[in-house]
């Protein structure tokens, strides 16, 4: 990969989960790390991801998004229907079309062998491409449709433009090499920045039907929980999300799903009986143009007052950030910070000092294509 | 920041590899991935290839010149970490074997649900030294400062904490890793100095460096990250024990009386 210009979109998340159990183990407790020696609650990158992804999709137009298929021929043979080819004809178009791709076909008629991860954008690409003359090659015969498919840039459209989830997350197949796609995000998993120990809810359920005879419960059991302030931190590689996009407003738009989409997204586990879904109390994200720069080293002496400990997590935050910065340099180029602290507070004042005044989420997501736009030297058009 | 390259000297690149979770897998695959308890060498040239920009297929043979020198400044403790992998539309998940067409099958009977065990380094420090020719480290250096992909301790997940890279050293890996400070964490030092009673102005840590003359031998040297053509091969280590200042303030004066051998330390008795 040859890249001139690079920049980091780096987002910090300081937020606080009631009694949860968001992200179990083996045992069906919560996770736990050990970090500055002492133990941590631990929610792994992996369930973010998906509570992120699965929020991602919850939203953002299905022309964007992209579903993993395994079915992309017959997909694309229902949308060659708009180019006046339907039933056999479309399928066996369909085909051919996805033939120079190499993809070994499925068992099933029209299955391909692996889950693809294209986009319904990548799809209609293709129907564009034989949009103006396809009941033209619908009638030709097998030989002659070979020959006029080949010089089509079928394969280039669906490696080019990949959809925002893949972008973001990337994709692997396991034997065709080139059509993986590396990543642009990179998801730490998130710590809590107070030492936490594991508790247990011991419970009985009683039968509501025996209302007189036995006094005992109808079961019992217990669920491992623990409550926490977490420190969640991500970063987006804005020259890889291009890579993957080959649009600058796509990475843009992209970019800003996702810390909208990672701020406000929660994993389910245990949900119906914690009610846990919060939203943090602090985002703060920083465009660098050096390198990515997390802070959890912020917390790795716990944070141990007794209250607040979502405003001295903030404020450690902050002070980590400004002391690294002055240590090391490479100040962000852009940096916003959104909190639901009392403006009036001391650690609001201090998030202030250094961070800059605090604003919106929907206004700090809004802001960031501006200032990516331009570590990166990009045009934008909108 | 870059010191322009002068000559054919060597030089060595020092990196202090901290963050909350590393993993520093060498041979295992499929369901259960586990760590050495140091960083691999395939590990570091990843890292090291991955901030100069390298895709998996890009040649690595100027990045396997290196000499390699890992030093234990924290050793950390075992994470186990259970994972579970589902399709989100409830679909059984793929085999991992294939059949005779090399396509991966549908499990079956139906699986829905597949359970991988992926092992880390919880609270753990090292200081890598990387000795090469004296351009390559400076390049080296100014892309770890740069980075082209995002870094990370060995498996995505694991996001470094800074600083990663400390300033080169002009001598040899050896001197470097003697005299680069200990890098262990503020609270595991204190624990050091409440365990054992002393404020020490010098700690032994544990070292494993390259060596041809070594005693042991490790299979982590990558011929290619290429996922078509991956493959390892071997090289020589010694392992060995370096004292090292500890950089604590107000050090007890050094203790003449006790010059021999005692094997207690390791403990920390």
């Amino acid at each position: 990969m040859t890249v001139d210009r690079r920049a980091y979109l780096d987002v910090h998340v300081i937020q606080t989960v009631p009694p949860a159990n968001l992200n179990r183990d083996d045992q069906g407790n919560p996770k736990e790390a050990y970090f500055g020696g002492v133990r941590r609650a631990r929610v792994s990158s992996q369930a973010w991801k998906r509570a992120t992804r699965t929020e991602l999709a919850s939203h953002v137009p299905e022309l964007e998004r992209g579903t993993r298929t395994k079915r992309i021929a017959a997909e694309l043979a229902s949308r060659l229907g708009r180019t006046g080819v339907d039933g056999e004809q479309a399928q066996r178009l369909a085909s051919f079309l996805l033939a120079p791709l190499g993809i070994k076909a499925g068992k099933k008629a029209g299955d391909t062998a692996y889950l693809l991860f294209y986009g319904h954008r990548q799809l209609e690409d293709v129907v564009d491409l034989v949009a103006h003359r396809a009941p033209e090659l619908a009638a030709l015969d097998d030989d002659a449709l070979t020959t006029a498919v080949k010089d089509l840039a079928v394969v280039d459209k669906l490696k080019t433009g990949h959809p925002m989830e893949v972008a973001l997350f990337g994709r692997m197949v396991a034997d065709i090499a080139s059509l993986n796609v590396d990543a642009s995000v990179q998801v730490a998993h998130a710590l809590s920045t107070h030492p936490v120990e594991l508790e247990f809810d011991y419970y009985t359920a009683v039968d509501d039907q025996n209302l007189a005879d036995e006094t005992g419960a109808g079961m019992i059991g217990d669920i491992g929980f623990n409550s926490a302030t977490l420190y969640r931190y991500a970063t987006v590689g804005l020259h890889q999300l291009h890579a993957n996009l080959t649009d600058t407003d796509a990475a843009l738009t992209a970019a800003a799903a996702f810390v909208r989409d990672f701020a406000r997204s929660m994993p389910t586990g245990y949900q119906n009986a914690f009610a846990h879904r919060t939203l943090p109390s602090m985002v703060a994200v920083m465009v660098r143009t050096e390198q990515p720069v997390n802070l959890v080293s912020a917390f790795e002496e716990p944070v141990t007052v007794t209250d607040g400990i979502a405003a001295a997590s903030a404020v450690r935050l902050a002070e980590e950030y400004q002391r690294i910065t002055n240590a090391w340099g490479g100040a962000p180029v852009h940096t916003a910070v959104c909190h639901t602290f009392d403006e009036k507070s001391p650690a609001a004042g201090r998030i202030r000092e250094i961070l800059g005044a605090a604003s919106p989420f929907p206004q700090l997501t809004e802001g960031l294509a501006g200032p990516l736009a331009a570590a990166m030297g990009w045009d934008r058009t909108a | 920041m870059t010191t322009p390259p002068t000559g054919g000297g060597r030089a060595v690149l020092l990196l202090r590899l901290a963050g909350p979770l590393q993993s520093w897998g060498d041979r295992s695959a499929f369901n259960r991935r586990e760590t050495r308890p140091e960083p691999t060498k395939s590990g570091v040239i990843g890292l090291l290839a991955a901030a100069q920009g390298r895709a998996r297929e890009d040649d690595i043979t100027d990045l396997l010149q290196v000499r390699l020198g890992v030093r234990v400044d924290q050793p950390g403790t075992l994470l186990r970490d259970f994972h579970t992998v589902s399709d989100y539309r409830g679909r059984p998940l793929l085999q991992a074997g294939v059949s005779a067409k090399g396509v991966q099958k549908p499990t079956s009977p139906a699986k829905n649900t597949h359970v991988t065990q992926r092992f880390y380094l919880q609270d753990a420090v090292f200081l890598v030294a990387v000795e090469g020719p004296e351009a390559l480290v400076t390049a080296l250096h100014d892309a770890v400062r740069n980075p082209a992909f995002p870094l990370a301790l060995g498996r995505r997940s694991c996001v470094p904490t800074q600083p990663l890279a400390l300033k080169p050293h002009t001598g040899d890996l050896d001197t470097a890793l003697r005299e680069t400070p200990w890098q262990a964490s503020e609270h595991a030092r204190s624990l050091h100095c409440r365990r054992t009673g002393t404020r020490p102005a010098r700690i032994d840590l544990a070292a494993t460096v390259d060596d041809p003359d070594g005693n042991d031998v490790l299979a982590d040297v990558p011929q290619s990250f290429d996922p078509r053509r991956r493959a390892f091969t071997n090289r020589t280590v010694r392992h060995t024990w370096l004292s090292v200042p500890t950089d604590i303030p107000n050090p007890d004066p050094p203790d003449d009386t006790d010059a021999g051998h005692d094997p207690f330390v390791l403990l920390g008795w």
